[in-house]
């Protein structure tokens, strides 16, 4: 018996499938292109959302709550070598899912609302709507799966629905370019992500998330621990090319060609997101060392994209890098095992970075597509809503406290202090040391693209001349603004139309903090953290021998006895105590201590829970100096930012150039594979093609040669038989006379020869 | 009786060559065809003295049989004969073998 909330969920999975069908084949036909086809859809998808997360969520408030659903899709039979091969395709539904449905709902319904007002007049219109519903689609299909196979399908077309959209104006040459960058670095990720699925699968035989989460922890993954290792970080890779992690991270940027709204959706709230939320599903069998790889290359990718947002000029880009920086925050929560952190912060990054494009998109719109920082200015005057909600949601971003924000990130940095705690210092200390400093980073750019757009006058006329035929280039896809140079763009800047606004002000309310807890500073009190606890691990922690002194002590009665004792900012206490070789973390008071079978998780929890306050104090520092510097730098103008770009030129170019990754990508993989392929090709042209022509040209010496002896030899014989026959025959036709006494006189001279042959022979 | 029997095989038979060499002579050289008929019907009649004088020297009567077949026979062949040179006659206006050549080449 199906569950009704599967059903429900079955219903708004597909929606907005229904909602891409009709739009692709008929929005010609419809009034308006349809977008009422897709807002209702979403609008009737996101109400039934919400309904499952009322019942899930608010309603069932259980940590544990779970309901799934199967189906066999494909049945291949025993197949020979491999056993009895199905493929099952289904649904699950816990806590987790009743969120991510919940929100990735909302915001696509915000920005189908949004996009009625901003791609209004696009000559694509209706079918941009109906590539908004296969994406929404596709991402809910990631969200419900329940298998590693069927959210592979998902994963791909999402993928496609990416490259669709961020081509959306492919006759651009960058977005068409775009758009292959994009789709080519995921397939990177993906074919990792597929390897990881497939040594899952030889172990198990199953796709199952839960099935093959219990069979690890019953011991049946045949191989050693290293190749469940490379299973984790291989199926990382997925998250890795999918949320714009380096090495990977090069396509996202690029991909803010697309329309605004769809980096709101895609390249920011959903579907970046999916790589998370993915290694999230697949968190539990992470092994330690897989996790060590997620964690640093979090932290790397957070504070590299961090320092490269400090310097761009285009609004969105600055949002892009951001948004690689937050991902990467995210990632790194999850590496130190601050699963519910990353998974939170995944949510209320969500929220505020869906606001800030759609607020970015409103001051392009206003602005009549000039995306540039440099030539804005003041427009706080001119869009009161948008700068309010736009305002809100920086905050958030930056971890303001009473921010949605402040308390996911600090969570995650709180984990990432007691992960270095943990591990036990050295190399480690760099994870939060990273995510401190992008932390600081992020306020610093944020303050600075608040202040460059909101902020002073307006400096549409310091524009060069000689960019303005490039900034047609931006209006082209929009046919009705062409008119519009930016010569009168700072005459019209208004702002935008209630469609585009109410969107705005629902994710700017969604990023403050009583909508995910009551205590602004503790995230933990939280219904999110409450509901989505951090899974157990399904793989044995290695035998951990203490680096640091007087952290653990192992006695030989499988009693352990943990004490963290802590020292990083002398105001740790902590202290956990473990029985039977399960430790049991010290739970404190407050009710946020969770208890954990492995001794790792459980000093992981710990120390992470001892950083909270520290994490928090340390982390409104990095917000003060960050904000600080903005305001010193871009406020108060004591510090020329012209200037200071021109005394650290190296540093900036080197930020400004995104730290040259294009560049090195060039160098290295686009030339390596051009030159691969040029070898190839070579090989191709002259190895391949010269056996074959090779064969052809023996084929045809030998032919000839046959056909020469056909020639001469064999209708020669045949010629010179026919030339004998017709010589023979012409003689002897002479005798033919057709007179029968020529006949008679020859058969007379016949037998007189024959007498007289006998009567020569008689007379011998 | 003394002429008959001072006549013996070979007379016959001689008288037979002649017959036979004078019927082969107008067969081969005559081009009228009634007059080759004429021929065959003396080469025929030289093989019947030939077949009668055997048999009168042989003692059997297989001789005379097979002369007398053979008379029937020259009388239906006369027929046929006549018959094709009547109709080579409305064919080709002429009974001159020698221009009744259409079959050559």
């Amino acid at each position: 018996m199906m569950h009704s909330l599967i059903q429900l969920s079955i219903v708004v999975l597909l929606l907005p499938l229904l909602s891409f069908v009709v739009l692709i084949f008929f929005n010609r036909r419809l009034p308006r292109m349809g977008d009422f086809v897709g807002v209702g859809m979403l609008g009737t998808a996101f109400a039934l959302s919400f309904y499952i997360f009322w019942t899930v969520i608010v309603q069932a408030y259980d940590p544990a709550f779970r309901v799934a659903w199967d189906f066999t899709w494909i049945d291949f039979g025993t197949v020979p070598g491999v056993g009895p091969l199905q493929i099952k395709m289904g649904i699950v539904i816990d806590n987790l899912t009743a969120i991510m449905l919940a929100m990735v709902t909302l915001i696509s319904f915000l920005v189908h609302l949004y996009s009625t007002g901003y791609m209004a007049g696009d000559k694509n219109y209706g079918r941009f709507f109906a590539y908004l519903g296969i994406f929404t689609f596709s991402m809910l299909g990631i969200v419900l799966s329940d298998n590693l196979f069927s959210i592979y399908i998902f994963w791909e077309l999402v993928g496609l629905s990416s490259y669709l959209l961020i081509g959306f104006y492919f006759e651009k040459d960058s977005a068409a370019d775009a758009q292959k960058k994009a789709f080519l670095t995921n397939r990177v990720g993906d074919i990792g992500m597929w390897l990881g699925i497939l040594i899952l699968y030889s172990q198990f035989h199953t796709f199952s998330y839960s099935e093959i989460f219990n069979n690890i922890a019953a011991g049946n993954f045949k191989m050693s621990t290293g190749w469940l290792t490379a299973a984790g970080v291989l199926l990382f890779m997925g998250c890795v090319g999918k949320s714009a992690q380096f090495p990977l991270h090069a396509w996202l940027p690029d991909a803010m060609e697309g329309p605004t709204p769809v980096s709101a959706l895609i390249h920011a709230a959903t579907m970046v997101a999916a790589g998370v939320y993915f290694v999230g599903r697949i968190f539990v069998l992470m092994t330690v060392d897989a996790l060590h790889v997620v964690a640093f290359i979090g932290a790397f990718t957070a504070f590299m994209s961090a320092t490269i947002a400090i310097t761009q000029h285009d609004i969105k880009r600055v949002l892009a890098y951001s948004t690689v920086s937050q991902l990467g925050y995210m990632v790194l929560g999850l590496g130190v095992g601050a699963y519910s952190a990353a998974l939170f912060h995944l949510l209320t990054h969500a929220f505020f970075k869906a606001c800030l494009f759609l607020g970015s998109g409103a001051i392009i719109h206003a602005m009549h597509h000039e995306q540039d920082m440099r030539w804005m200015g003041g427009l706080r005057k001119n869009m009161p809503w948008t700068f309010a909600t736009f305002s809100v949601a920086t905050l958030a971003l930056a971890g303001l406290p009473l921010t949605s924000g402040f308390m996911s990130k600090d969570a995650i940095l709180a984990g990432a202090m007691g992960f270095a705690v943990t591990e036990g210092g050295g190399i480690f200390y760099l994870v939060p040391l990273l995510g401190f400093a992008s932390a600081m980073m992020t306020a610093f750019y944020m303050g600075r693209q608040v202040w460059l757009v909101f902020f002073g006058e307006s400096r549409t006329h310091l524009k060069p001349e000689e960019e303005h035929h490039h900034d047609h280039a931006h209006d082209a896809h929009h046919g009705h603004d062409d008119s519009h140079g930016s010569h009168d763009a700072h005459h019209g800047v208004h702002e935008v139309g209630w469609v585009m606004r109410l969107p705005l002000v629902i994710l700017a309310a969604l990023s403050t903090f009583i909508v995910f807890s009551p205590d602004p500073l503790d995230g933990a009190r939280g219904w999110f953290m409450h509901l989505v606890p951090t899974p157990e691990t399904v793989v044995k922690s290695p035998e951990k021998v203490p680096s640091h002194e007087g952290t653990l002590h192992r006695t030989t009665g499988g009693v352990l006895l943990a004490e963290a004792a802590t020292d990083t900012e002398g105001a740790l206490p902590a202290s956990a105590h473990g029985e039977n070789g399960g430790a049991h973390a010290a739970a404190s008071g407050e009710g946020h201590g969770q208890s954990f079978s492995d001794p790792r998780q459980a000093e992981l929890a710990h120390a992470a829970h001892a950083a909270h306050y520290p994490a928090i104090y340390l982390s409104s520092l990095m917000l003060a100096i960050g904000i600080g510097m903005a305001l010193v730098v871009y406020a108060f103008r004591f510090i020329n930012p012209e200037k200071t770009a021109h005394a650290i030129r190296p540093l900036y170019l080197y930020s400004f150039n995104k730290w040259y990754w294009d560049e090195i990508y060039d160098a290295t993989v686009i030339r390596g594979s051009m030159l691969l392929s040029r070898i190839l090709a070579w090989i191709d042209a002259n190895l391949v093609d010269g056996i074959v022509n090779g064969v052809a040209t023996l084929t045809r010496k030998f032919a000839f040669a046959n056909g020469s002896f056909d020639k001469y030899v064999v209708d020669g014989l045949v010629n010179f038989t026919a030339f004998f026959v017709q010589k023979s025959g012409a003689v002897m036709r002479k005798i033919q006379t057709g007179k029968v006494q020529t006949y008679l006189l020859m058969v007379l001279v016949a037998i007189a020869g024959y007498f007289a042959y006998y009567l020569a022979q008689l007379l011998k | 009786m003394e002429l008959f029997t001072a006549i013996g095989l070979n007379h016959f038979l001689t008288i037979s060559a002649i017959l036979f060499g004078l019927g082969l002579f107008a067969v081969m050289t005559r081009k009228n065809a009634i007059v080759i008929l004429m021929g065959v019907e003396l080469i025929l009649n030289a093989a019947n003295i030939n077949f009668l004088a055997f048999s009168k020297y042989n003692g059997g009567m297989e001789g005379v049989m097979f002369s007398l077949f053979v008379i029937v026979l020259a009388a239906a062949e006369a027929a046929i004969a006549l018959a094709i040179v009547i109709n080579i006659f409305k064919t080709f206006k002429t009974v001159d073998v020698s221009s009744v050549d259409s079959m050559k080449e």
